[in-house]
């Protein structure tokens, strides 16, 4: 009983904490940001998505879009107000560029959280779930949102597999994330390649948000501890590696639910963090990762 | 030493000094009690520049030295240590936290080390609140002794404190270590086939600022008279540091110091727009990031070239 | 070119760094005449709670200059955002005291802040009424060094009060309707939980109730999933709440899941106007203490204050904005009775404290009890009132019942009437 419980539990969260890994990793692998505004990126499509709803009452799903909206919005405004200009100064050394893209995403997450705190204050949005109910799954009462969300995440995430995988758009950045010097030497246009997953890395992040929302709520004051957390998912799994990170990202939630289930809710987070610091230190490329 | 007075950001340094030198003679115990902490907010982006702008290792973490700096100061003091003797312990327990830091962080690399640094503060973050019975967790802890009443005093120990520590750093990153350090910063392949430990200079300029924000630390909880997560553990604390460090201009050590009064200033100037002003200190921030990449040493003079 | 630019960046910043300091100095030369007498209002803007704080201080401070304020000397509120930190709130109170000439502070419903600015208070022997803090420490450092301390009131319920309203709730009311033979604890891990849940594991088996297990989680917690899991295992009766940091997301889950125990005790977010909008109606059979609510009429100062709020804001007061509003007219009240504003004078005058507030009788514990300054609980005094949400509506229910109107659990909860 207990461990269909874990079993049931542990799924949502970890698909959940999977599509924002996902989006995170992508976007180190093709285009080299650790976009630290990941958190606040999640935050706006959540509340996005609760001012919608709040104003056209009883309409989740135009919510949900309209939070992925947002989601791509806020990724859009990041590349093109912050990291493109960082990228392209002439002022800033090549060996610093990382760095200063890290500072200002920092702190453009910061404004964005700020600003979302200041006219929605901090207290955490939930939008209602997009199938309402609880069902029995062997014994254990599950509400119907949960099991939603894993199916949605998993459907994204088989779509970008197959964006990757079999559409030209997606090997192009495929090939970007292993040599972008050779593929703008075959002639791609890297500014296009990174729009491209600027815009679904808004998608993943948009969704992740809106789906946050519905389950757990989300509030202005969490996105530092979101972004902490997908970073620390993504390093796990293996900077760069969408598997990897997939793969701990059900690691993570599955021992932060038996810490939760089993010792106390209280210690949720240290056994992931003690994981993490393992890793890092024992395999610095992650579980799967590549290099 | 005549190249070292005649550098910019020394000069700089030595007018900013001069100036705070004469406040206690105009400003009111409110101007001196921000400056307070903005001093020690100097030392603490100071240790962080060392770290950064030299061995150029992002470190997301800085309130971990400084946390632990702090919390073991106020631990002992709440069971009676006298102070001086709390504030050495608070400077070794930052280095024995540095060094159990850095042994394995040392080892990685660009995003891997700075995560490694960032996990470290949110491990001691869950350390104190889950301890909460002994350190007082989430409501902090209150101090058995305090550095003095007096704003003026108070202000003349911070001082001194951000000017002999400021004296000390730069001296170093401009001392052979020092140029080793930027080296291996830079190239860190090079500068090992050149023959030196590049690990083991990292780790001692680890060591150099985790004793600076240690002691840092220590001595700012004694100022406030309550230690807690809020203070001197939070990531958001950090984040600051590192924000004041870039602000003031990187691999300068003074502009450092002069960033974090710079943004300790800017907020109480701020107060006023009560909830904005973490977002307009964050734009700004932004802003001089993006246009002004050498901060406010950029501004204000040329930086010295890099060889 | 180049060295007159450097020298135009030089010059603009030496301007700059003037511009701050002048900035900051400003204001220091204060017009001759009546002057105003001036409160420093410090709490967290971007809260809910926090917000209401400031907001009712106006309120009463327009009502008091409205009514020709003190002898002729208007009463003028100075706010100052703290960010929900420690630090800022020190650097808030130090500007307030020495900058902006406020001759006492009200403020903060944060527990580690209110004890941060404790100290301040002392060494600057100005007056600091925290109105929404709640734990009995900072009353009880009153009690242990007097004559530092004596200059902080609070304001607010103790933790001990406030479970011990909780428990006389159940057995004066609930324990009238249903069978509660059994509960379960449950409490975010910070400052004002700690005795809370002393007193609860006290006060709820005098009165027939077992505990069962005591929870208690850290305050980010996002997914309560296991922890009801755990709950509905040992199938309490009710679960007695001790939440403050965090209110939405449990209560949403709670519903989401379909917990079938109801959820009683305190949870501070739910004492909100907002909450069933933040909720999206998961409130629905919450039932949370608060110290005073819209159609609660404690007192005749109540309904009017709650009116006044709502005409001026657009939504109800969160339960700050009922102490806040009652600090600011005792604290004037005090300096009235003191004929001054000198720090000690006006400590002796906020002990003589005798006030019908919008919460009930406010009067502070002496030198007697342990909880110096603390704010008397008991019947004739602040008992706090039980509300449930019903229907997008908070409806007080204990000890004065809104007209009819009776307590209503959500269907999924499995509460049986007493036996016998």
């Amino acid at each position: 009983m207990l461990a269909v419980q874990i079993l049931v539990d542990g799924f949502a969260i970890s698909a959940l904490y999977g599509l924002g890994a996902v989006g995170f990793t992508l976007m180190f692998g093709v285009s080299g940001v650790l976009n630290l505004t990941h958190g606040a990126t999640m935050v706006v499509a959540a509340v996005t998505a609760w001012v919608v709803a709040g104003q056209h009452a009883g309409s989740p799903w135009l919510a949900a879009v309209a939070g992925t909206g947002a989601g791509v919005a806020t990724a859009f405004a990041t590349y093109f107000l912050v990291v493109r200009p960082i990228q392209r100064s002439r002022s800033v050394p090549a060996a610093e560029k990382e760095i200063f893209v890290l500072t200002g995403t920092l702190l453009w997450g910061i404004m964005i959280q700020e600003a979302v705190a200041y006219f929605y204050t901090d207290n955490p949005k939930t939008v209602q779930p997009l199938i309402a109910g609880v069902m029995q799954i062997g014994g254990v009462r599950t509400p119907i949102n949960e099991l939603l969300i894993a199916v949605i995440c998993w459907t994204v995430i088989g779509l970008l597999w197959l964006l990757v995988n079999r559409t030209k758009a997606g090997k192009v950045l495929l090939a970007a994330s292993i040599n972008p010097r050779a593929l703008t030497i075959l002639g791609f246009e890297l500014s296009r390649v990174y729009l491209l997953v600027w815009t679904i890395y808004g998608v993943l992040a948009g969704i992740a948000g809106v789906l946050l929302a519905t389950f757990l709520g989300a509030s202005s004051a969490q996105a530092s501890q979101l972004t902490a957390s997908a970073f620390s998912i993504v390093v796990l799994g293996g900077l760069g590696s969408v598997t990897g990170s997939l793969f701990a990202a059900y690691v993570v939630g599955y021992l932060e639910t038996l810490t939760a289930y089993l010792i106390s809710p209280a210690y949720r987070t240290v056994p992931a963090l003690v994981l993490v610091v393992l890793v890092v230190y024992f395999r610095p490329h992650g579980l799967l990762g590549r290099r | 030493m005549r190249a070292l007075l005649s550098s910019r950001p020394v000069w700089m340094a030595l007018v900013v000094l001069a100036v705070l030198l004469t406040l206690p003679l105009w400003a009111s115990a409110y101007i001196l009690g921000v400056l307070t902490i903005a001093c020690y907010f100097g030392v603490f982006a100071m240790s962080w520049d060392l770290l950064f702008g030299f061995a150029n290792e992002v470190n997301f973490g800085p309130t971990f030295l400084i946390g632990t700096g702090a919390y073991t100061a106020g631990l002992l003091n709440a069971h009676g240590v006298p102070m001086w003797a709390c504030l050495i312990a608070g400077a070794a327990g930052a280095l024995v936290g540095g060094v159990v830091l850095a042994v394995p962080a040392l080892r990685l690399t660009g995003p891997y080390f700075g995560l490694t640094t960032l996990v470290a503060v949110l491990l001691l973050q869950q350390f104190i609140i889950i301890f909460a019975g002994t350190t007082g967790g989430e409501i902090g802890l209150t101090m058995n002794d305090i550095l003095s009443m007096d704003a003026t005093t108070n202000y003349w120990y911070a001082l001194a404190f951000m000017a002999v520590s400021g004296a000390i750093l730069l001296t170093l990153s401009r001392s052979p270590v020092g140029l080793i350090l930027q080296a291996s910063g830079q190239d860190r392949i090079g500068a090992s086939a050149l023959g030196f430990n590049v690990v083991k200079h990292k780790l001692a300029a680890f060591c150099v600022s985790a004793v600076f924000s240690g002691l840092a630390g220590a001595m700012l909880v004694f100022y406030l008279g309550t230690a807690s997560v809020g203070t001197v553990v939070d990531v958001a604390v950090g984040v600051q540091v590192i924000i004041a460090a870039v602000l003031g201009g990187r691999r300068t050590i003074v502009g450092a110091a002069i960033g974090a009064i710079f943004l300790i200033l800017a907020g109480e100037l701020l107060r006023p727009l009560g909830q904005l002003s973490t977002f307009v200190v964050s734009a700004v921030a932004l802003i001089v990031i993006l246009f002004f990449v050498d901060g406010l040493m950029g501004l204000l003079g040329r930086r010295r070239e890099e060889s | 070119m180049r060295h007159a630019t450097t020298l135009a960046f030089r010059a603009a910043t030496a301007l700059l760094a003037a511009a701050v300091l002048g900035g900051l100095t400003a204001g220091e030369v204060r017009a001759q005449g009546k002057e105003p007498i001036r409160i420093g209002i410090i709490s967290e803007e971007s809260a809910i709670a926090g917000a209401g704080i400031s907001r009712a201080a106006q309120v009463a401070m327009d009502e008091i200059n409205a009514a020709g304020g003190v002898d002729g000397r208007k009463v003028e509120i100075v706010q100052y955002d703290d960010h929900n930190s420690a630090a800022d709130a020190v650097r808030a109170f130090q500007r307030a005291v020495s900058q902006d000439k406020v001759v006492g502070v009200i403020g903060t419903y944060i527990t580690e802040i209110a004890l941060a600015l404790q100290p301040w208070s002392a060494r600057t022997h100005v007056p600091f009424i925290t109105t929404g803090a709640a734990s009995n420490e900072i009353s009880r450092h009153v009690h242990d060094d007097y004559d530092k301390n004596k200059y902080t009131f609070h304001e607010y319920m103790a933790s001990p009060f406030i479970a011990d309203s909780v428990c006389d709730s159940v057995k004066l009311w609930l324990q009238t309707k249903y069978s509660i033979k059994s509960a379960v604890v449950l409490s975010e891990d910070a400052a004002w939980t700690t005795p809370l849940d002393a007193e609860y594991l006290v006060c709820l088996p005098k009165i027939g109730v077992t505990v069962l297990d005591h929870i208690r989680f850290s305050p980010d917690t996002s997914d309560f999933t296991p922890l009801y899991n755990k709950i509905e295992g040992e199938k309490p009766d009710v679960i007695v709440t001790g939440l403050s940091h965090i209110g939405v997301q449990p209560t949403v889950q709670w519903a989401q899941q379909q917990v079938p125990i109801p959820m009683i005790g305190i949870s501070s977010q739910a004492t909100s106007g907002t909450f069933w909008k933040d909720t999206n109606g998961a409130a629905a059979g919450i039932v949370t203490f608060s110290v005073a609510s819209d159609g609660a009429n404690l007192t005749p100062a109540t309904q009017p204050f709650v009116n006044a709020y709502i005409k001026r804001f657009g939504e109800p007061p969160p339960y700050p904005g009922y102490t806040t509003y009652d600090a600011v007219n005792v604290f004037v009240q005090a300096v009235k009775r003191a004929g001054s504003t000198d720090g000690d004078k006006l400590v002796a005058a906020l002990e003589q404290t005798d006030y019908t507030g919008t919460v009930g009788r406010v009067e502070f514990y002496g030198r007697d009890s342990l909880f110096t300054h603390a704010m008397k609980y008991g019947a004739g005094f602040a008992t706090g009132i039980a509300l449930q949400w019903q229907d997008g509506k908070q409806v007080p229910l204990w000890p004065k019942a809104s007209p009819n109107s009776t307590i209503k659990f959500p269907a999924f909860t499995h509460l049986q009437p007493p036996k016998g």
